[in-house]
């Protein structure tokens, strides 16, 4: 190895030993043996885990359209709509919580024209999945347009003169040749639905998730007490998009 | 096939031409060739015949764009499939008989970048034929091809083309291609100025442009002063050259003139300076080309020179000799001057 290559490694494995000394940290101070869980984390990892199931349908249902449209178009305003896109991302996740329960709350228009009909979006499992949509649909649809981007149009155009309808083109070409980008996508939104707190915690305060009750646990309780769920929140939210991650980058054909 | 086509953008195109067995539209890059295509096929709008407003989906054509587009995550027999309907073996079936048909049996569980350009042109044309098309479309066969193996995929190319009697419409600006062609149409602002066999178009290019097209190099602006039986008399910047063509010759009328550059012959002397078509003047430059010489050539007016190793053969030109060239009147021709 040359002395370029070296210095290369090192800074490069210090960076990774900066990255994973948080981890490292946390597996030292837990302490195996009395590891219990408190009073309602187990009802938190269940409303976690429906909800952001609930959120996640939502985000792939309504944001892959969005996606491909603005993948697929070109108009007149179209910064315009892609800005309203990136609005939510932009936004401090507390100020977005604010909005929502200005937009959506006891005390607003929609807000009393939705609980007349039976929904209410405050401290409800609705206003949960209100906040982590609001929090984690930007990263899909931002991820899933690069992904329908990376589709060479030329493909879908063949599929065209080989007789396939705009539908079945979608399905046959366009979605497994974006199905990796898409994939990352469910996965960034996976883990931002699952952790979404600032806005969870203005809007959703009730039923608790993992984040508030780790919140709470923290308060009520100290450190100590938080590791458990820690541990199993990791459980939950990382394998998904370090699996998909790891594919993506292992697949070289669809490219 | 008659195919009359109008498209207002990218480019301004107004296209009437006929496509019978392998048809090449010849034109320079940039023109409107891709564009055309793509009308025919129904990826962009245009009206004409034949398909005005049908959806592509429902045109019967097989259109092969340059690269060919083959579908990456699909195998060779997946993607000549694509437009199959029916069972998986059945369509399997239908395709290793397709791949059969352009000599890629063995072929049908590779993907594409594991095939060669010449393979994947023709599992291309294999996946256009499993929808049966009326009409193929070819966007420059030739462009994603090496120059060793062009000329035998070229040919292979159209005696598939041939044997399976579909009408063709390949648009190039290689003129290589053009000169295998059936029939040869030239586009030119816009619209086809010309369609013939290539030997007449290459004979007889209608215009300056065609000519261009066609691998003319020496084009020049020139008036025609008389004619006598089937000779024409021109006058080119002070030199008065005989041209067998038996038609056009209206006293004074501007008319361009042309010769190959390979068709101009270096004369081993200086003598015989007033001889019919003799043109002196000093080389000015020489540049080898593979086993060809080609020469600027400064004399009445500058002329391009071509010549191969077997004329060449123990003689080299050098820059600032003074020769004597002849333009022989059965190789000089005679178009409309007006682009």
């Amino acid at each position: 190895m040359t002395p370029n290559r070296i210095s290369l490694a090192v800074a490069a494995a210090a960076v990774l030993a900066f990255l994973a000394l948080p981890f490292v940290g946390l597996a030292l101070s837990t302490d195996w043996s009395t590891l219990g869980f408190t009073t309602g984390d187990a009802g938190a990892i269940r409303i976690s885990l429906t909800c952001t199931a609930i959120s996640l349908a939502i985000i792939i249902a309504l944001g892959t359209p969005l996606a491909y449209w603005l993948a697929h178009s070109s108009f007149r305003g179209k910064a315009v709509v892609e800005m309203l896109v990136l609005l939510p991302l932009l936004t401090p996740p507390l100020a977005m919580g604010i909005l929502l329960a200005t937009l959506y709350g006891p005390y607003s228009y929609i807000g009393r024209a939705l609980e007349a009909v039976g929904i209410i979006l405050t401290n409800s499992p609705a206003a949960f999945v209100l906040a982590q949509v609001y929090g984690a649909s930007p990263y899909y649809v931002v991820t899933a347009r690069a992904a329908f981007e990376g589709v060479n149009p030329e493909l879908e155009e063949i599929a065209r003169t080989l007789g396939k309808s705009r539908v079945a083109t979608f399905r046959l070409v366009t979605l497994p040749l974006a199905a990796l980008g898409l994939a990352a996508g469910v996965g960034v939104a996976w883990v931002r639905a699952l952790g979404e707190f600032g806005i969870v915690l203005v809007v959703a305060y009730f039923p608790q998730g993992i984040p508030v009750k780790l919140w709470v646990n923290l308060q009520d309780i100290g450190i100590g007490a938080v590791y458990p769920l820690l541990w199993l929140f990791f459980l939950i939210a990382m394998p998904l998009p370090l699996v998909l991650g790891t594919v993506s980058r292992r697949r070289v054909r669809v490219t | 096939m008659r195919i009359d086509y109008e498209l207002s953008a990218p480019v301004r195109l107004s296209i009437s031409m006929d496509a019978a067995g392998f048809t090449v539209l010849l034109g320079l890059s940039g023109t409107g060739k891709t564009s055309l295509l793509r009308a025919i096929a129904g990826l962009i709008s245009a009206r004409g015949t034949p398909y005005d407003g049908v959806p592509p989906d429902l045109r019967r054509v097989g259109y092969l764009p340059q690269g060919y587009a083959l579908f990456p995550h699909l195998r060779a027999w997946e993607n000549v499939a694509f437009a199959l309907h029916g069972a998986r073996h059945a369509r399997r079936e239908r395709a290793d008989e397709l791949l059969d048909l352009v000599g890629l049996r063995d072929a049908g569980e590779r993907y594409p970048d594991q095939l060669s350009g010449g393979q994947q042109q023709r599992v291309a044309i294999a996946r256009a034929l499993a929808r049966e098309p009326e009409l193929l479309l070819l966007d420059e066969p030739t462009s994603a091809l090496d120059t060793v193996t062009r000329e035998e995929v070229l040919d292979e190319l159209t005696g598939l083309i041939r044997r399976l009697k579909i009408p063709t419409l390949a648009v190039t600006h290689d003129w290589h291609v053009a000169a295998i062609a059936d029939s040869l149409a030239v586009l030119s602002g816009g619209r086809i100025v010309q369609q013939d066999s290539p030997a007449r178009v290459f004979a007889e290019p209608a215009t300056g442009a065609v000519a261009r097209l066609v691998g003319f190099r020496n084009l020049f602006p020139a008036r025609i002063e008389g004619h006598e039986g089937g000779s024409v008399f021109v006058a080119l910047a002070g030199a008065r050259l005989c041209v067998r063509a038996p038609r056009r010759a209206d006293y004074g009328a501007p008319i361009g003139i042309g010769i190959r550059s390979d068709e101009i012959v270096v004369q081993p002397d200086t003598d015989g300076a007033s001889d019919e078509n003799s043109l002196m003047g000093t080389v000015q430059g020489v540049r080898d080309e593979g086993l060809a010489q080609r020469v600027a050539f400064k004399s009445a007016v500058p002329l391009d020179i071509l010549i191969p190793r077997s004329v060449a053969s123990g003689r080299s030109l050098r820059a600032g000799e003074v020769v004597r060239v002849t333009l022989p009147a059965g190789r000089l021709h005679l178009f409309d001057w007006r682009d």
